[in-house]
């Protein structure tokens, strides 16, 4: 057995056990808890387009969520269009803002970037929760909206049971994770590590770095926003102060992090190891200890920037490394 | 035919005057060397040209057309390539990935990309280390790398910046041979350097700079000789005068 | 009319006090180069500090100052000693590194969820204190005594921290630092003792503003955020660096803050602010007063 056989053995055997899940988990909060956890690892991940591999901090992604749940929401509500129509327009709509932002604030230094992107998310979450109506769409303001559970199916994105949701969000985030795969591979990977790591040569070898950073704000713009949409048909409501939220953005920012920005699974990893944490942390000690979950990413955070700044799956990436060579040096021994 | 002219070139940087009124033109497949003491204003005629920042007054002419102020970018696409004189590696990264990012200017395909950046090794006697960590390489080969992701652009007029600067004797040498090599693929070079046996080997033709002004050109023997040179590096009381 | 004129009175004081919260931001950016994400937690921190001594002692909010400000800088100088010097030694060649936006992002989630957790989410305000409430007539104005007294503290902390960096050999050591860190240290300078200093007074001057502001602004675990938000509006406006550039900008926010609600609603004021923001940042990122930064 060659190594590259044992990657693919090992990645067939971890997509058959998330694939395979449901089978055995029946209850519905673990379903729930698992599809919010797939839905984090592919915020993430299309974060990490921007985050990871064009090499900035946006810290206003929920800004993002939030168009793609609203559009798809107000068209679905006001006009009847399936909510998957709706993701996709919303998508367009948030990669649209994705660029007006990205132009001007890709040039800048890091630390203003990052102020840009929270300024950004923040006066939209200001402007939706002060408007009622926004030309014939009717946002509701700070009430938010409900969508009431009335048709289920496929045509209007809702089901009543949850495994439905779970498959969908499975099968986005492997499209996804198969996405940043192929663009690290591509052109516009090389482009933007490039550009990522050592600006000013980059430039001097064709690259025109804020464009490339650009078409990665473009991508992640419009991939977050199809999160947006799950979301909202998944929680069947939505309201500025939890999906145009800092805390989201900042969570979403703080996982990949943790995780590993730049590279495809790290996100991922983060996600796997931290939402657990959150969740377990919030049912037990939601009442005796408030924000205890904040605080250990905060900690988590601050050890792995200090120890580890390519994130955790540096290591995990190494300690996987060994095992392998470990298996295949005796093998070799053998024969 | 004329592959650079510079015509009346000057950079202001505020109140200080980097290049005044310089004059330059390279024939094309020549080697032409660019002197002076230190802070003549070297760089700053460099970094006019490879359009890190546009000229106060003056115009620039590549390959007949005027350049002055176009982006590094654009000019890299147009075909004309530098390497800076701090060197600046994707550290984190193979030696064959940095010169494949030098290959992308070139192709939009990943494999073309590999291709071209492995020939480009080979040619340079370097693809040994395709796999090294670009942080972790010598000085030498650190500027090597430079020079082989500069070429994998497939620049028609190269920009090297005092690519000999760190560098011991033995391996001065071989940086000429390679230089040389370079004009065999029908690049031109345009030369910065300190180290005067080398520019004196290698240049067909040399410019003398002091505070921003041209103060002798011509072959290296003549240069050498000249009087204001001499001035220029020694001090007065070295002329023969 | 009248009205206009006390409220742009009033929005001068406020903002003033703003600015005073902005200018250990400003200070901190101008000598490391980093943006402190944590800003508004340490001034959350501070004000928790100056609450409990003013609560346990009695004392008056303003004699407080006497034990916040040596905590407070003792606080600043160990958090970037112990969390952020690692990092810049690490990075010695990045000009500005991202990662210690992250840790202090961290640190910012850490310091206002202890908190919450310690103290508990209810809101407290210092009871009875000499200056709570307190108006001052003027004519037919009334003018809020706490931020005048606010108003004074910020002017003479910004002039004095305007003092100690022209006169202070410390001073001048922390501004040849943030020219050129690589030449500063050639000429003896200890870097990072340096950074520590410049924290450790971006802290206490934040430890200042709190003392201020607990006369008449409700103290609770998250109070940070908002003025963190818009002290880094603030010291755009101002100019990163600045010291008056900082007190200017806190003004100007006061100011729209206290003026504009006669006009529209309050929210709407709050976008007004967003957008001035980003104007700023997209025409002229470093500001009305700021150093030129090679952006």
């Amino acid at each position: 057995m060659t190594r590259e056989k044992f990657n693919i053995i090992a990645l067939a055997g971890v997509v058959i056990v998330a694939f395979g899940l449901p089978l055995v988990v029946h209850s519905a909060t673990y379903l729930h808890i698992l599809i919010l956890l797939w839905l984090y690892a592919y915020l993430t991940t299309s974060w990490n387009l921007v985050g990871g591999f064009a090499g900035v901090l946006p810290l206003g992604h929920a800004a993002f969520v939030g168009i793609g749940a609203y559009t798809s929401t107000v068209l679905w509500l006001q006009y009847g269009i399936s909510p998957w129509i709706g993701m996709l327009i919303g998508g367009l709509l948030a990669t649209i803002v994705g660029i007006i932002i990205g132009l001007p604030t890709l040039k800048m230094r890091g630390a203003y970037f990052a102020l840009a992107t929270i300024a950004f998310a923040e006066g939209l979450r200001v402007m939706v929760e002060n408007i009622d109506r926004l030309g014939p769409f009717v946002l509701n303001g700070p009430r938010g909206l409900q969508i009431p559970p009335l048709e289920t199916g496929l045509y209007s994105f809702m089901f009543i049971s949850k495994i439905p949701y779970y498959y969908i969000i499975l099968v986005m985030l492997s499209g996804v994770l198969a996405f940043t795969w192929f663009i690290s591979r591509s052109k516009l990977g090389y482009l933007l590590n490039a550009g990522g790591e050592e600006p000013e040569a980059a430039m001097a070898l064709g690259i025109n770095v804020a464009r490339a950073k650009l078409i990665a704000m473009a991508m992640s713009s419009f991939l977050t926003a199809l999160a947006g949409t799950f979301y909202a048909q998944f929680t069947l409501y939505i309201h500025p102060k939890s999906i145009i939220s800092l805390d989201l953005s900042f969570e979403i920012a703080f996982i990949a992090l943790i995780g590993g920005r730049g590279s495809i699974a790290g996100p991922v990893l983060g996600a796997l190891l931290l939402r657990p944490v959150s969740d377990f942390s919030r049912i037990y000690f939601g009442d005796t200890l408030p924000g205890l979950h904040l605080i250990i990413f905060g900690v988590v955070l601050i050890l792995v920037m200090l120890f580890q700044p390519r994130g955790l799956q540096e290591p995990l990436t190494r300690m996987f490394n060994k095992l392998q060579a470990r298996l295949f040096a005796s093998k070799a021994m053998e024969a | 035919m004329k592959i650079l002219e510079v015509q009346r070139l000057t950079k202001d940087f505020g109140g200080l005057r980097a290049v005044d009124s310089l004059d330059l033109d390279i024939e094309e497949g020549e080697i032409l060397g660019l002197i002076g003491p230190n802070g003549a204003g070297k760089s700053t005629v460099f970094n006019c040209v490879a359009g890190v920042y546009p000229p106060t007054r003056g115009h620039i002419y590549f390959r007949s057309e005027e350049i002055s102020g176009r982006k590094p970018w654009d000019l890299c696409k147009y075909g004309l390539a530098r390497t800076f004189q701090i060197v600046k590696p994707f550290a984190s990264k193979s030696v064959l990935y940095n010169v494949m990012v030098g290959a992308f200017a070139i192709t939009d395909k990943t494999s073309e990309a590999r291709e071209k950046a492995l020939w480009v090794l080979e040619y340079l006697n370097f693809e040994d280390r395709k796999d090294t960590r670009a942080g972790n390489l010598t000085i030498a080969d650190r500027k090597r790398l430079e020079i082989a992701r500069a070429l994998a652009t497939e620049p028609k007029l190269l920009l090297l910046d005092e690519v000999m600067a760190g560098l011991r004797p033995a391996e001065v040498d071989e940086m000429v041979a390679i230089i040389r090599r370079l004009r065999e693929q029908g690049v031109t070079i345009f030369v910065i350097e300190h180290i005067m046996r080398a520019i004196m080997a290698l240049s067909d033709r040399v410019v003398v700079i002091q505070f921003g002004q041209k103060i002798a050109e011509g072959l290296p023997q003549q240069v050498a000789a000249d009087e204001n040179v001499i001035k220029a590096y020694l001090g007065e009381e070295y002329a023969v005068s | 009319m009248i009205y206009i004129l006390e409220d742009t009175i009033n929005g001068i004081l406020m903002g003033s006090i703003y600015g005073l919260t902005a200018l250990g931001l400003t200070v901190i950016f101008g000598v490391l180069k980093v943006i402190n994400f944590a800003h508004g937690s340490l001034l959350m921190v501070g004000m928790y500090v100056a609450y409990w001594t003013v609560v346990l002692s009695g004392l008056h909010p303003y004699l407080a100052l006497v034990f916040v400000i040596p905590v407070m800088f003792l606080f600043g100088y160990y958090l970037q000693d112990i969390l952020i010097k690692p990092i810049f030694r690490a990075e010695k060649n990045v000009r500005e590194p991202i990662t210690v936006i992250i840790v202090t992002t961290g640190l910012w989630y850490v310091l206002d969820n202890l908190t919450l957790l310690i103290f508990g989410p209810q809101y407290r305000s210092i009871q009875g204190n000499p200056l709570q409430g307190k108006m001052l007539e003027l004519g037919q104005m009334l003018i809020s005594v706490p931020k005048l007294w606010g108003f004074v503290t910020a002017i003479l902390t910004a002039s004095l921290i305007y003092l100690f960096f022209q006169k202070t050999r410390m001073g001048r050591a922390i501004r040849a630092t943030s020219l050129d860190r690589e030449a500063a240290s050639l000429m003896g300078i200890n870097q990072y003792k340096v950074y520590n200093v410049a924290f450790g007074i971006g802290t206490a001057t934040a430890g200042i503003a709190a003392v201020t502001l607990v006369p008449f602004y409700n103290i609770f675990p998250t109070v940070g955020v908002l003025f963190d938000i818009k002290g880094f509006i603030i010291v755009v406006l101002g100019g990163l660096g600045s010291i008056g550039g900082a007190i200017l900008g806190g003004i100007i926010v006061g100011l729209i803050e206290s003026v504009a609600p006669q006009f529209m609603t309050a929210t709407w004021t709050e976008a007004i602010v967003y957008g001035l923001f980003l104007v700023f940042l997209f025409v002229k990122p470093s500001g009305l007063f700021g150093m030129k930064y090679d952006w």
